[in-house]
C-alpha cells in the first residue's frame, strides 16, 4: 500500500461519503483499503466476504465511476477479503505476561532493599576508593573468611551504599540460596523496637542470627540507643562465631561514633576498617560518564569534566547531570560545555544564599556558645576551636576573602584567619574534625 | 414463497440467529432476517457483517422464494404465538404469517440486498468432537481479550500439534495478563496431511458454544484466501472471519519449574475468593493468596472498605509462598472449570502463577501476579 494509492482511495472515499448515508459509509467503507492499482485493476481490501458481497452488489458502479474519474481509465474492481490495520499505533500494548525477561532463569529475582544495578561492575574505581573496593570484592569472594567485620566509612555520596549492595548482589548472583540481609541501622532499630513491643524478640533474633551475610548501612545512627546496641552486640558475636560475614558502614570511624558502647565499637574495629575518600576529580568525571551511559546519553568528556568541577558530592553530581541533560533536551540542543554552564549557573547562586551570620549562628549553636563570644577577643580553647571552624566554613561555603572573614569575626587580622584555616585543614586531613563539620554544614544546608 | 411449518421449531432457533443481528446496525438491511424457502427446508439468516448465522428447519414448501423481514418484529411475534402449524406466504404488501387464530403481515425488503454469508465455504479442515466444543473451548475462550484494537489477542488460536506420536488440537487464548491453554486428542485418519493453525475471534467461538449445545460433532471449513471460517452443526451454520496477525509466543512463557505446589478444592477456593472480592472491588481487585503447609489463606485489604481473610484447606509441597492476583481473573477461571480438584504452582510473587486440573496435563492456566508492596 503506497502513498499514491492511499491518496487516490482517500479521494474516492471522500466522494462516496457525500453521496451515501453515514451509516452505510461507516459499516461498509470505513475499513476498506486500496491495495494496488495496476493495469486499470483496482484491488480493494475489505474485512469480510459479506461486506464484499454488499459492496459488489450495491456500490460497484459508484466506486468504479469515482476511480475512473480520478485515474482517467476504464477500471475494473477486484475485492480481496483482508483486514488491514489502519493504525499502526494500535499494535503496541501492554501485555505483562509476555514482557517477562525470558533469558534470565526464573529463580533469580533480586534482594529486598537492594538495587540490582549496584554491582561491582558498575562501580568506578580510583585511588580514593580502591582499598575499599578491593576489600569488598575479597569479602564477597570469601564470605566470613577474610575480613570480618568489614567496616567502611566515609562522607556522604562517596559510594558506601553502592559498595555494600554490590557485595550483596555478587554473593546472591553466585549463590541465591545464601541468606543475605541488607538493612539500615534505622530499620534494624525499628525491628528491635517492634519486637520488644510485640513481645516477640525470639522471631527477630532468629531472623538476624541465622544469616550468611549481614549488612548494616549507616550504623552510626544506633548511637545512644542502648537496647539496640545490646541486641546488635549479641547478634554480632553469634554471627562472628558462626563465620557469617558482617559488613557495616558509617560516616566516621568506629572510634569516633559517640554514645556507643565500648565493647561494640571495639568489635566494629575488630576486622578491617577502610575509608572511602571523597572522589577525586578524575573519578568524578568517570562516574558522570558511567551515569550518563546508564541514562542512554553520550556525554562529551569536556562536559563531564566541567560538571565534575562543580561538586564533590556524587549525588549532587548526578543531580547536575540530570539538570544538564534535561535542559539540553527541552531546548533540543546537543549537550555542550556552554549549555552545561548555563544549566548549572543557577546553582551557583543557590550556594551563595547563606548569610555569613547564618553560618556563625549554626557554629555557635553547635558548640553552645553565643555569637558575641565567637566575635569577642577572648581566646579560651573552646572558643578558638569554634572560631576556627567558623573561619573554615566561611571560606569554604562563601569563599570570602581572609580580610572579610577577619572582619566578620570581630576584626581579626587576616593572618589569624590564615592560621585558623590551616589548623582546621590539618585536622581534617587526619580525619578528626570531619564529623563535627559535616553535622554543622548539614544544619544550615537543611535550613 | 409459500411454506408451512411448526412454529415451535422456528421460534426456538430464531434466538440463535438473533445473536448475529445487531440492533444498532447502521445499514437497515442488516436489521433484517433473510428468509428463504427451498425444497423441504426453510432457512433464516442474520448477519452483522462480522459474523453470520443461518439455521434450517424442516418445512413443507409449496412455492420456493426468499424475502427479508425485520428480525426484531419477526422473532418477537414468533415468541408470543401459540405452538402449532403456521404458514408463510409472500404477498404484494409483504410477508403474511397465518396461524390457527392469527394473521400477521410483515413489511419486507428485497432479498437481493441481503449480503451472502459466504461465497465458497472452503475445504473441510477438521471435525470437532463434543470434547472440544463442550469441554475444551469453555476453558479457554474467556481468557481472550475483549479489546478489539488488539486483534491477535482477541482471538483463540486453534492449532494442531503432535506430541508423542499422538495428535492434539491445541486451543490457546490470552489477553496479555492471563493465558489459558487446552489440548484435546484429535482423531486423524492416517495419511491426512492437512495442518490446522488459525486464529478465530473469541466472539465466533462464544457463538459456537451456544450453537453447539447438545450437538455431537461440528465440522469446520476454512478458507484462508477468503479469510473466513465456517462451522457446520446439523442444521446450523456459523460464519466468521479469521484474524490475521501474530499470536504471541506463548510456549516461552510457560514456567517449566515451580517451588510451591498446592492442591485445593476448586469450589472452596472460588467461594473464598468471592467472599474477598466483595472488598476487593475498590482496591483494584487485588486478592492475596498465602500458600501455607495445609491451607491457602485468601486475604483482601481495601483501605476504604475493610478487610477479609478466608482460609481454604490445601495440601502444599515445597516452600510456603505468597502471591497477589486480580480477583476477577481467579473468579473467571474457577467459574469456567467443572472439575473439582485443582493444582496451583508458583515460583515467586513476581512470576506467573500456574493453575492446573488435578490429574490432567492437557489444561493450563497462567495468571500474571500483581506486584504489591510487602507489608512490614
Amino acid at each position: 500500500m503506497n502513498e499514491e494509492n492511499k491518496i487516490l482511495w482517500k479521494k474516492v472515499l471522500g466522494e462516496i461519503e457525500t453521496d451515501i448515508s453515514k451509516g452505510t459509509y461507516i459499516t461498509l467503507f470505513k475499513s476498506t483499503v486500496l491495495l494496488s492499482f495496476e493495469n486499470s485493476i483496482a484491488s480493494i481490501a475489505a474485512p469480510s466476504i459479506m461486506i464484499i458481497n454488499l459492496l459488489q452488489k450495491r456500490f460497484y458502479q459508484t466506486i468504479k465511476k469515482s476511480v475512473d474519474k480520478h485515474t482517467g481509465t476504464d477500471s475494473k474492481l477486484v475485492f480481496i477479503p483482508k483486514i488491514i490495520p489502519q493504525d499502526v499505533k494500535t499494535q503496541q500494548f501492554k501485555s505483562p505476561l509476555f514482557e517477562i525477561p525470558i533469558d534470565k532463569p526464573m529463580t533469580i529475582g533480586h534482594l529486598p532493599r537492594v538495587r540490582s544495578d549496584y554491582t561491582f561492575q558498575t562501580m568506578a574505581v580510583s585511588s580514593s576508593n580502591q582499598l575499599a573496593f578491593v576489600s569488598a570484592t575479597t569479602v564477597a569472594k570469601k564470605l566470613g573468611q577474610s575480613y570480618n567485620p568489614l567496616f567502611i566509612y566515609g562522607p556522604v555520596g562517596v559510594g558506601k551504599t553502592h559498595l555494600m549492595q554490590a557485595i550483596a548482589n555478587e554473593v546472591y548472583q553466585k549463590n541465591p540460596n545464601k541468606k543475605i540481609i541488607y538493612t539500615t541501622s534505622e530499620e534494624f532499630t525499628n525491628e528491635v523496637v517492634e519486637a520488644i513491643r510485640s513481645n516477640d524478640t525470639a522471631r527477630m533474633k532468629k531472623r538476624f542470627r541465622n544469616v550468611d551475610l549481614l549488612i548494616i548501612d549507616d550504623v552510626q545512627f544506633i548511637a545512644g540507643k542502648e537496647r539496640v546496641q545490646e541486641e546488635l552486640f549479641h547478634t554480632f558475636n553469634i554471627l562472628i562465631d558462626a563465620d557469617a560475614q558482617i559488613v557495616l558502614s558509617s560516616d566516621r570511624p568506629p572510634s569516633e561514633i559517640k554514645k556507643i558502647e565500648k565493647r561494640l565499637s571495639s568489635r566494629f574495629s575488630g576486622g578491617l576498617t577502610v575509608d572511602i575518600e571523597p572522589p577525586d576529580f578524575e573519578l568524578r568525571a568517570a562516574i558522570l560518564l558511567i551515569k550518563a551511559k546508564k541514562l542512554g546519553i553520550e556525554l562529551p568528556i569536556e562536559v563531564a569534566k566541567n560538571i565534575a568541577q562543580k561538586s564533590q558530592d556524587v549525588r549532587q553530581l548526578e543531580g547536575f547531570l540530570h539538570r544538564v541533560v534535561t535542559e539540553a533536551k527541552t531546548k533540543g540542543d546537543e549537550i555542550t560545555t556552554i549549555g552545561a554552564d548555563d544549566a548549572l549557573s543557577n546553582h551557583q547562586e543557590e550556594k551563595r544564599m547563606f548569610h555569613p551570620d547564618e553560618i556563625i549562628k549554626n557554629v555557635c549553636s553547635f558548640y553552645n556558645i553565643k555569637p558575641t563570644q565567637i566575635k569577642s577577643a577572648k581566646r579560651s580553647a573552646y572558643l578558638v576551636r569554634a572560631r576556627q571552624i567558623a573561619m573554615y566554613l566561611l571560606k569554604k561555603e562563601l569563599n570570602l576573602s581572609l580580610v572579610e572573614i577577619g572582619n566578620i569575626l570581630g576584626g581579626r587580622d587576616h593572618t589569624t584567619v590564615m592560621h585558623g584555616l590551616g589548623k582546621i585543614e590539618s585536622f581534617l586531613t587526619s580525619g578528626v574534625l570531619s564529623g563535627e563539620i559535616n553535622s554543622i554544614t548539614s544544619r544550615f544546608k537543611n535550613y | 414463497m409459500k411454506v408451512s411449518l411448526l412454529s415451535e421449531n422456528l421460534s426456538e432457533k430464531l434466538l440463535l440467529v438473533n445473536h448475529a443481528v445487531s440492533n444498532r446496525s447502521q445499514l437497515p438491511i442488516l436489521l433484517n432476517f433473510l428468509i428463504k424457502a427451498e425444497k423441504g427446508v426453510l432457512s433464516v439468516s442474520g448477519t452483522d457483517l462480522e459474523i453470520g448465522i443461518k439455521i434450517e428447519i424442516p418445512s413443507k414448501t409449496e412455492e420456493e422464494g426468499e424475502t427479508t423481514v425485520s428480525a426484531k418484529t419477526f422473532s418477537e411475534l414468533l415468541s408470543t404465538i401459540p405452538i402449532g402449524k403456521i404458514s408463510l406466504v409472500t404477498k404484494e404488501k409483504g410477508l403474511e404469517l397465518t396461524g390457527e387464530k392469527i394473521k400477521a403481515m410483515f413489511q419486507t425488503s428485497k432479498a437481493e440486498e441481503f449480503p451472502k454469508l459466504y461465497e465458497d465455504k472452503g475445504e473441510e479442515i477438521v471435525v470437532l468432537g463434543k470434547d472440544v466444543f463442550g469441554k475444551g473451548f469453555p476453558k479457554v475462550v474467556f481468557a481472550a481479550s475483549q479489546d478489539q484494537t488488539r486483534p491477535a489477542l482477541s482471538g483463540v488460536l486453534i492449532k494442531e500439534v503432535e506430541e508423542d506420536g499422538k495428535n492434539f488440537l491445541l486451543m490457546v487464548a490470552t489477553d496479555g495478563y492471563r493465558l489459558s491453554l487446552k489440548k484435546n486428542p484429535l482423531d486423524k485418519k492416517s495419511g491426512e496431511k492437512r495442518e490446522v493453525s488459525m486464529l478465530v475471534p473469541s466472539r465466533v467461538i462464544r457463538e459456537l458454544l451456544v450453537l453447539s449445545k447438545g450437538a455431537d460433532r461440528v465440522s469446520v471449513y476454512a478458507s484462508k484466501e477468503n479469510n473466513q471460517i465456517v462451522f457446520y452443526q446439523g442444521d446450523t451454520t456459523l460464519v466468521g472471519r479469521l484474524i490475521e496477525g501474530e499470536f504471541p509466543l506463548f510456549e516461552k512463557i510457560i514456567p517449566k519449574d515451580f517451588s510451591t505446589k498446592t492442591i485445593f478444592d476448586k469450589e472452596a477456593l472460588r467461594k473464598a475468593v468471592k467472599a474477598c472480592y466483595v472488598f476487593a472491588r475498590s482496591s483494584a481487585n487485588i486478592i492475596k493468596l498465602s500458600i501455607q503447609k495445609e491451607k491457602i489463606i485468601v486475604h483482601v485489604n481495601s483501605p476504604q472498605v475493610g478487610e477479609n481473610t478466608v482460609e481454604v484447606e490445601a495440601q502444599t509441597s515445597g516452600e510456603e509462598n505468597e502471591i497477589a492476583f486480580n480477583g476477577r481473573y481467579l473468579l473467571d477461571l474457577f467459574s469456567n472449570i467443572e472439575e473439582e480438584s485443582m493444582v496451583f504452582e508458583m515460583t515467586g510473587p513476581l512470576n506467573p502463577g500456574v493453575f492446573k486440573i488435578k490429574g490432567d496435563d492437557t489444561f493450563l492456566h497462567l495468571i500474571m501476579p500483581i506486584r504489591v508492596q510487602q507489608e512490614a
